[in-house]
């Protein structure tokens, strides 16, 4: 059951074809608050999506959204869990499938529902979070070998043996800019504790737990720095996932967050920096009282700026100006109205957005089962067709 | 009324071991249980207002909840021995497909705070659960959460069977994908934004009857 990683490229080797060079100039100068030829556009696609625009478009078992429209950039997912092993089915049938894994995490995918549930966690007091070991980040097999992974394997779809992930990016490389990935402390805790857990020990022991999270944080820094090495220069940016907002607000204080969370997300910035990449912060939610943050700690781009946060790349172009790339924030629940006047008004409202570089044109978080094939054409379409520079936008 | 002062201080600062502590000296004192219980509601309001206003965030008030609940453990008994029930019930929970529970565990506790029953059925239920439970356990109000785009449709199924039913229940809405608008269109009596406010939005419905 193929998830929002299933990609695998159809590409060899390093070479670059002089249309692939065209996107990876295009996405930087973007990044860069250039006006490249057109505004990027990428996406996430849930696997049931991919299925469904298969179908309603009458294409083939084996097309793909980031081929089929020649996407902008696309990003890749190593073997970031805590411990490196295969997943422990505890139960699996026709309807559902239960398993333990790296993250000490027993988690339940039912096969008919979007996303998996936790069941439990084993790592459940504070005294197990400051006693658990995790491997060796630089261990080859997170990033030559295929094997089981939670992040690939269990998510909108359910995937075991997920391939080595340096032949992924090979097999991307040759067609697309590819980003790899990192998960922050944020993303780490909420698999390996659970989100009560994570936010009620930020409430009951501040400190001590910050402590944890800062030791998180040196984990996530080694996994990029050992994928970077890894992929030996074929990536070209890199994502860090980090959720730590909701709707409202940040879930903890803005105060808390700088003191254990910036400071590894800056750390790996710089890092990746040295190395030529671009870095994308996916953080759901209205992070408003850390775009400053980012901003002051070099970040590229922030994702996906959700709409349903009350999040409005419009005005925080305004807000902020051309200091920070805004990847996303276009209305999901729009694409799933699939109005196609609505769907038309929604694109053009975002690509003000794209004037004078800046914007990479995503959905507000990923493409979700509900977007009809046929909106999301409308959609490349649309972007295609008015987000070429100079822009020249009607009025919607 | 020191005791209670000092419940009510322990229980903001979300310090379980004082909270319990003051609750037991307060009974042993032979303050009434109703004044006891007043004084937790009134702090989980503190709690409820600060995290509104943004002075507090989710894990102080996931604390704080935590040691009126811990606090209410002993004082449970004796309100019972007293003949203090709540004087509503909720049912929540999350809505069929979606299996997210955060956003409703807190809406969960916030409501307990404002000495609400609440039975909670968990996550992905269907809307049919909602009717039976609310009918079993005569509650005046139904809260759903949805944090999926694909799932909060689901949202009106259960209103829909609510208005189909002889029940006289309030149903209010909320989570990330929901808006006002989208609860007006389904029909839902109430959209809350958080956990704060929910429980406004609740007491709210309640007096409206």
């Amino acid at each position: 059951m193929p998830g929002m990683f299933e990609t695998f490229g159809r590409g060899e080797g390093a070479t670059r074809s002089p249309e692939t060079l065209a996107k990876l100039d295009r996405v930087r100068k973007t990044f860069r608050h250039e006006e490249a030829d057109r505004v990027p556009i990428t996406d996430f696609f849930w696997g049931q999506f991919r299925d469904r625009w298969r179908s309603e478009l009458g294409l083939p078992a084996d097309a793909d959204p980031y081929y089929y429209y020649d996407l902008d950039y696309i990003v890749t997912v190593p073997n970031m869990d805590p411990h490196i092993r295969s997943f422990e089915t505890i139960r699996e049938d026709d309807e559902e499938v239960v398993v333990k894994t790296g993250f000490e995490t027993t988690i339940r995918k039912r096969f008919d529902l979007p996303m998996p549930e936790q069941v439990s966690w084993e790592t459940d007091t504070i005294e197990k979070m400051e006693a658990f070991e995790f491997d060796d980040p630089a261990d080859p097999r997170r990033y030559f070998e295929a094997g089981d992974n939670q992040i690939a394997g269990v998510g909108d779809g359910f995937e075991r043996n997920s391939p080595p992930w340096v032949e992924t990016v090979r097999s991307l490389h040759a067609d697309f800019p590819v980003f790899g990935s990192v998960t922050e402390a944020s993303e780490i805790t909420t698999r390996l504790l659970g989100q009560l857990n994570t936010l009620m020990w930020i409430g009951e022991y501040p400190e001590r737990f910050g402590e944890q999270l800062l030791r998180i944080g040196e984990f996530s820094y080694a996994i990029a720095k050992a994928q970077i090495e890894a992929a030996d220069g074929l990536l070209d940016g890199l994502v860090i996932w980090g959720d730590v907002a909701y709707r409202k607000s940040l879930f903890m204080g803005p105060a808390y967050w700088r003191r254990y969370y910036k400071p590894t997300v800056a750390k790996i910035i710089r890092l990746a920096h040295e190395h030529g990449l671009l870095v994308m912060y996916h953080g759901c939610g209205n992070a408003n009282a850390i775009f400053e943050d980012m901003i002051e700690i070099g970040l590229d781009g922030y994702n996906p700026l959700e709409a349903k946060a009350d999040l409005d790349v419009v005005t925080l172009r305004e807000r902020l100006g051309h200091r920070l790339t805004f990847c996303g924030n276009s209305d999901i629940r729009v694409w799933e109205r699939g109005d196609p006047d609505e769907v038309r008004r929604e694109v053009l409202h975002r690509l003000r957005a794209a004037e004078g570089g800046g914007y990479v044109f995503m959905s507000d978080h990923s493409v979700a089962s509900d977007v009809s094939g046929q909106t999301y054409d409308q959609i490349v379409k649309l972007v295609r067709q008015y987000g070429t520079y100079p822009l020249n936008l009607p009025e919607a | 009324m020191a005791e209670l002062g000092g419940l009510s201080l322990a229980i903001e600062a979300g310090d379980r071991a004082s909270a319990v502590r003051h609750t037991s000296e307060a009974l042993a004192a032979g303050v009434p249980p109703q004044e006891i219980l007043d004084s937790m509601t009134h702090a989980m309001g503190i709690i409820g207002k600060r995290f509104q206003d943004g002075d507090i965030f989710v894990p102080e008030m996931l604390i704080a909840a935590r040691a009126m609940k811990e606090a209410t453990t002993i004082l449970e008994p004796v309100l019972v021995e007293a003949g203090i029930h709540p004087e509503f019930t909720a049912v929540i929970g999350t809505v069929e497909g979606d299996l997210h529970d955060i956003g409703k565990n807190l809406v969960g506790m916030m409501l307990k705070g404002a000495a609400i029953a609440v039975v909670d059925l968990g996550v992905n239920v269907p809307a049919e659960r909602f009717v039976e439970a609310a009918r079993e356990h005569d509650a005046r109000l139904i809260g759903l959460s949805a944090l999926l785009t694909t799932t909060m449709p689901n949202m009106r199924k259960v209103v829909e069977a609510i208005k189909a039913s002889d029940l006289n229940t309030k149903v209010m809405i909320g989570g990330a994908p929901t808006t006002p608008e989208f609860a007006e269109q389904i029909g839902a009596d109430g959209f809350a934004p958080d956990a704060g406010s929910a429980v406004d939005l609740a007491k709210s419905l309640l007096a409206a009857g």
